[in-house]
Formats: C-alpha cells, structure tokens, sequence
C-alpha cells in the first residue's frame, strides 16, 4: 500500500512537472495561429517523450547509467564531446528561458519591473535547492504545477467544437513553412533533452534498481502522457478564443488568458501560479541537466544527494550554469525569443544524444533480461527517424520564417 | 563482468566511470596502456593531459593549448591495472583515489562550494 502511495505521488508530481515555458510558449501561439491543427504534433511529441524517458530510467535503474555515461560510453570522447557541447548550449538557453520566465510571471503577479525579479529568482531557487532534498525539489514544484489543470477546466467549459478538436488528431502537412516551423516547436517542447538528462540522472539521485522498474513505466508513460494533456488543453484553450480573433500572442501573459477568460481573477491566479511552479521547476531541472553532463561526461563525482562538500565541482559548475542563465535572461532579449531558439535547436541537439541511450537500451551485455523487446525497438528506431528528420528540418524553417516571426 | 578473459575493450572499458574503493567517482578511463605481444592491458590512464589524443587532428593542437602536453603525476595519471578490482558497470579500484592520486579535483579543501553549509 506504501509503495503504491508512493507511486501515485511520483506520477501527480510527473502530471504537475510537465509543463515548461517551451510547452507554454508554443501551443499558445499554435492554438492562436493554427487553431487545433497542431494538436496531432502535440500528441507524437508527448509520444516521444514518454519513450525516451523510459528508456533513459530503464537504463539508469538496471545498469546505473544516466544519459551523459552512456553517451561517453558510445560516442567516445570525440563525437560525445560534440554533442556535450551542443546540449550544454541548449541547456543553457533553457535555463535563460526559464529563469526569464519566472520573472515575467512574477511582473505580472506584483507589477515591479522584469530586471528584478530574474536575480531574485535565481537566488530564490539556490536557497529551495540548498534547503531541500533531492525528492522534495521535484515534489514541490510538481504538485504546485497541478495549479495549471485550470486549462483542462477552461477548456470544458468554453465548449469547442469536439468533432473539430477531433480533427486537429489526424496529422497533416501544409506546404506553409510556418506551419511547418511549428510542427518541429510543438514536438520539440514536449522532447525538451534536458528533461530525459534530468529524469535519468534523478534515477540515480533516488537511488532507483530493478526493483523501480514498474515506477519508471508508470512515471513515463502515465504520468508524462497526462501531462501532455496540459499541453493539448493549452493549444485548444488558445484555440477557441485567440483563433477567431486573429490575435497573435507574442509574450508570455497571453498565455493565461483564456483561464481569465473563463473563471474571471481565479482563473487568472490559478494559471500564473501554475505557471510560475512549472517555469521554476523547470529551471531547476535544467540547470541541473547541464551541471549532471559535464560531471558525467568527464568523471567527476555528481549529485544533488552527494551535496557540496562531496562534489564541488558539480556544485560549482552548477551555480556558474545558473549566473550565465541570470547573464543571458538580463540581456535584454525578450525571453519569449530566447525560448524559441532553445526549443528549435534542442531537436537540432537531440539525435546524438537519444542514439547513445537507444543503443544501450538495446544492449544486452549491459541491460540483461531488461533490454529492449520488440516492441521497444521498433517505436525506438521509428522515433530516431522522426528525430533525425525534424533536427535536420529545423534550422531551415528557422531561418525561412524568420525565427516563426512569418 | 570478470576480470580475465576476453573483453570488448573499446566497447566495455575505455570512457568507463572509475571508482574508488569507496565508491567515489574519481575520473573516466580517458586511455588505455597496452603492451607485450600479444597485447595486454598494462595501465588505466586518467585526466585531461589524455583529452587532446582522443580528438581529431585538426582540434587536438588547440586542445593541447589548453590543456596542455600530458605529463605523468600533473594531469594524467597511470593506474597500473593490478589496481582494478573488478569490471562492472564501473570500474573499481582496490584502493582509495588519494592513494592513486585520483579525484584530486574533488578535493573540498581546494574549493569555496565545498564549504557551503548545504549538505
């Protein structure tokens, strides 16, 4: 019964966890743009990143590998150099995002100015992860995003259309580049790679074996499919009331709207406290990604659960990965903008780094009895495809829409 | 995995994670010394003097600037493989990095962060 309890924690704080500006950013405008055209992108990206989370915990659990071991493993140090460099960039732009985010979400709660509130949330979060254990981090942030269900809320009652929310499932290409520039955001956001860097390494920090094998599954595939329902809810809420309007969101406020819309000054707090958990956490979470593979790829001693004294160059590194987010967040760039970018050339980051985590899921010598079967494989590989064809998609459509600016 | 016998060295042990005796996390296995005929592993070699080696040409020159020509004892380090106590899914070592001269680098003394009151 203990157990069960504990798993069904795991997965509301997965559900909660979900969300991050990415998600927020781009099923808003790709509701507002493209009503619920894009919601079958929505849908292969939550796919894809129930997949290759499972892979990347099944991993860490059996052979207590997170994704920056494996990679070193099967890139060696050349090619897996490579694509350290490229997540860590990535990584860092979402950790500039996020920390933007956050700040925005507070100028909105409190109307004082943007500057401020970037260093006093990156202080705050020191303090949260200087006070709390590695398990209470992501349950926090976790259970405070649940405050975003408003969306599913909302979305009941405006009362769409359902037969053409339907309709938005079935995928279909247009010859419209920004139409397709937003297929590669949307399933993008949802395969953020630092999420998987993050799940895998906290595998470990909890100390996962074999035995949280069923935990993993359920963490995956229940809790982030729930999650990905968020993000539908997202595109369709925006959808219903900026779609008609023609209204064009372009920063981070329009984003709960429709939950003002709906359920009046509630709604409006319900889904900017939602928000600011999710921005938080995902702040966190990336940040931490960056500072795990760089300890990982070169061998250094990692993790939250070791703490400063047993690994200060993890502890260091991460503290600079937060400063150079707070740097790039107060430069000036709009944060929305900083988004986009690290949302696109994630997809452009994340062929060699899921490789890697799919060729040892697959490996037998290191998972035994728990390597990918049939099945596995075959959604493993056909998601490698999608991957490889969205990252080399992506750079063109970046620039031929001008950064989705049309 | 056991120690004698055939082993996939590239595959299963060059980039392995080391480990002390404790458990530390003290390096990756950056190289490997080889000798005798036929070849046997003969050393674990360890630290960034090794980086440049494991680039291509054409970045390895800008990467022995920065980290410069390895040398024994500064910034690589030679673990004879007598050391090694067993091929899991890590490599552990029989003793304590300090004696080997690992996990320098993790030293709390030699950083500010070590000192913070988290633990």
């Amino acid at each position: 019964m203990k157990t069960i309890l504990k798993i069904a924690l795991g997965i509301i704080a997965a559900i909660g966890g979900f969300l991050d500006i990415g998600d927020l950013v781009f099923t808003t405008q790709a509701g507002a743009l493209f009503r619920y055209d894009l919601l079958w992108a929505v849908v292969l990206g939550v796919v894809g990143i129930a997949i290759y989370a499972e892979m990347t915990g099944r991993v860490a659990a059996v052979s207590g590998r997170p994704v920056f071991d494996v990679i070193r493993m099967r890139l060696g140090f050349g090619l897996g150099l490579g694509a350290l460099i490229a997540s860590t960039i990535v990584n860092l732009l979402t950790v500039a995002a996020e920390l933007g985010g956050i700040a925005i979400v507070l100028e909105l709660l409190f109307d004082a100015p943007y500057d401020m509130f970037v260093v006093t949330a990156a202080i705050a979060l020191v303090v949260i992860v200087a006070l709390l254990p590695f398990g209470g981090i992501e349950r926090v942030f976790g259970y405070g995003g649940l405050l975003m269900l408003v969306v599913i809320a909302t979305v009941v009652h405006q009362g769409p259309e359902w037969g053409d929310v339907a309709r938005g499932f079935v995928p279909s290409l247009s010859s419209s580049t920004l139409y397709l520039y937003f297929v590669v955001g949307v399933f993008s956001a949802a395969l953020m790679p630092y999420e998987a860097h993050f799940y895998s390494s906290g595998a470990i920090e909890e100390g996962w074996t074999e035995k949280n094998l069923k935990e993993n599954r359920l963490n995956a595939f229940i809790g982030y499919a729930l999650g990905g329902l968020l993000s539908i809810g997202l595109v369709i809420a925006s959808g219903f009331l900026f779609h008609p309007l023609g209204v064009e969101p372009s920063d981070l406020g329009t984003v709960a709207l429709p939950m003002q819309g709906a359920f009046g000054e509630t709604g409006l707090l319900l889904a900017l406290g939602g928000m600011l958990f999710c921005v938080s956490g995902a702040a966190i979470d990336s940040s931490f990604a960056a500072s795990y593979n760089v300890a990982q790829f070169l061998g250094w001693e990692w993790g939250r659960y070791k703490g400063p004294r047993k690994a200060p160059r993890f502890t260091a590194s991460w503290l600079v990965f937060v400063l150079l987010g707070v740097a790039i967040a107060q430069s000036g760039i709009n944060p929305v903008e900083i988004t986009e970018y690290s949302v696109v050339l994630a997809v452009v980051a994340l062929p060699l780094t899921y490789l890697p985590v799919l060729l040892i899921a697959g490996d037998r010598s290191f998972m035994g009895e728990f390597a990918n079967g049939r099945l596995a494989t075959f959604f493993g590989w056909l998601y490698f495809a999608v991957i490889v064809v969205l990252a080399l998609a992506a750079i063109p459509l970046l620039l031929a829409t001008n950064g989705g600016g049309g | 995995m056991r120690k004698e016998g055939d082993i996939y060295v590239v595959h299963r042990l060059l980039d392995e994670q080391i480990c002390d005796s404790d458990g530390r996390r003290v390096g990756r296995v950056d190289d490997l010394e080889l000798r005798g005929d036929p070849p046997r592993i003969t050393a674990l070699l360890v630290g960034e003097g090794l980086y440049p080696r494991r680039l291509p040409r054409a970045l390895a020159r800008l990467a022995r600037r920065i980290t410069g020509p390895e040398r024994w004892g500064a910034n690589a380090m030679r673990i004879p493989f007598e050391e090694v106590d067993d091929l899991g899914s890590t490599v552990k070592l029989r003793k304590k990095a300090e004696d080997l001269g690992l996990g320098m680098g993790d030293d709390p003394g030699r950083w500010i962060v070590g000192r913070l009151p988290w633990n």
